[in-house]
């Protein structure tokens, strides 16, 4: 009987599935978006100008705080995983 | 037949010097030919645009010659003192109009009072008359040329128009006149939606006729009433739109906020997991094994 250790398995498992099914949404989103604008019609292109527009005025200063805090999470997970990797290797 | 007024850039300009006018054979040269090649309706028209009357030329080609002379007199006007006389004769021209265009608009100028007229429009006012006046001419000279060019009936008739126009406007008013504008630059002298300030109802009368001048002045009522209500549609459009932008700027802040903040929270979880996960690692590779 192979000895598995279940908590990497259930994280290897979470792992692979949350990203997969992140990834497959986020897709699909971005392809209904890019079918949508990318529409010749008037009213369309009219549309796209906008949400152009809309994104140029969009004002980072109102969520710069939110921003620093992912970036910072970002970071600290990235060192974990640096961390978990040496761990790992100290163990083999 | 037309009845529009004719597009002086649909006819191309001609040379800048040189009258081409010989008995019998009256106009030769390329620009003659063009305006040859027109039918005779355009041509009549565009006679009667630059203040000719085309009924008095015989045949095709001295209507030609005529519109060719004519042309080439309204070129030979100061552009400043053709300026004068729309101003005077509150005509609705932009300050950018080219000379035939202002020669068209001062041909359609039919008033005898001449108060208020520079000397240099009287000047413009005369020849696009069709008087044979000169520059140096003094300004009772003009005006001498201008009356007695009227005619005995037309003068007759105007004084009548002028008496019927004081009686109406004394009966139902209309003295006030405001200061001429010229139409704002880009607008065409033929857009109904923009005017220039009316003159007195008398004068008007006086110009056209009762009918004609009751008329124009009701048209400028109807115009300016509907301009007004078209105005107030569109400030309450804008102010819509001004509106739905502002929402729909809200409404994507907000968005943006509540997407970063569950990717925060995601963020969190993953750390918070990993974190777990090196103190589990940690104690399996340094405490347990």
């Amino acid at each position: 009987m192979p000895d598995i250790d279940l908590f990497n398995f259930f994280r290897l498992m979470l792992g692979a599935f949350v990203t997969i099914y992140a990834s497959i949404v986020t897709a699909q989103s971005l392809y209904g978006w890019w079918v949508w604008l990318a529409g010749g019609e008037k009213h369309i292109s009219l549309l796209r100008r906008y949400v152009i527009v809309h994104g140029l005025r969009l004002r980072f200063a109102a969520f710069w705080g939110d921003v620093i805090v992912c970036i910072l999470l970002c970071v600290t997970f990235l060192i974990m995983w640096r961390l978990h990797s040496l761990i790992e290797a100290k163990a083999i | 037949m037309s009845t529009g007024p004719t597009n002086p850039s649909d006819v191309k300009m001609l040379p800048a010097t040189g009258t081409a006018v010989v008995a019998g054979a009256p106009v030769a040269g390329t620009a003659s030919r063009q305006l040859i090649d027109l039918p005779l309706d355009e041509l009549q028209n565009l006679a009667e645009e630059f203040g000719l009357d085309a009924t008095k030329f015989r045949t095709r080609q001295h209507l030609v010659a005529a519109v060719h002379d004519r042309r080439q007199m309204i070129a030979s006007l100061d552009r400043d003192a053709m300026l004068d006389v729309i101003r005077w004769g509150r005509r609705p021209v932009t300050t950018s109009a080219s000379k035939e265009q202002l020669a068209q608009e001062i041909a359609r100028i039919s008033t005898m009072r001449f108060a208020g007229l520079s000397h240099r429009g009287l000047y413009v006012l005369a020849k696009m008359r069709g008087c044979d006046v000169l520059p140096a001419d003094a300004v009772p000279l003009l005006i001498q040329r201008l009356r007695k060019k009227e005619g005995f009936f037309q003068k007759i008739s105007r004084k009548r128009r002028a008496m019927m126009g004081s009686v109406i406007s004394k009966m139902i008013g209309g003295d006030a006149t405001e200061q001429y504008r010229h139409l704002p630059p880009g607008a065409g002298a033929a857009d109904p939606a923009v005017k220039p300030t009316a003159a007195s109802l008398k004068r008007e009368i006086e110009d056209q006729g009762i009918f004609g001048g009751i008329t124009n002045r009701l048209k400028k009522t109807a115009d300016s009433y509907v301009n007004q209500k078209l105005d107030e549609i569109e400030a309450r459009i804008d102010r819509k739109l001004d509106e739905i932008d502002r929402r729909l700027g809200e409404w994507r802040d907000k968005e943006v906020a509540n997407r970063i903040r569950i990717l925060k929270i995601t963020l969190w979880a993953s750390v918070i997991v990993a974190g777990v996960a090196l103190i589990y690692s940690y104690i399996k590779v340094y405490v347990v094994g």
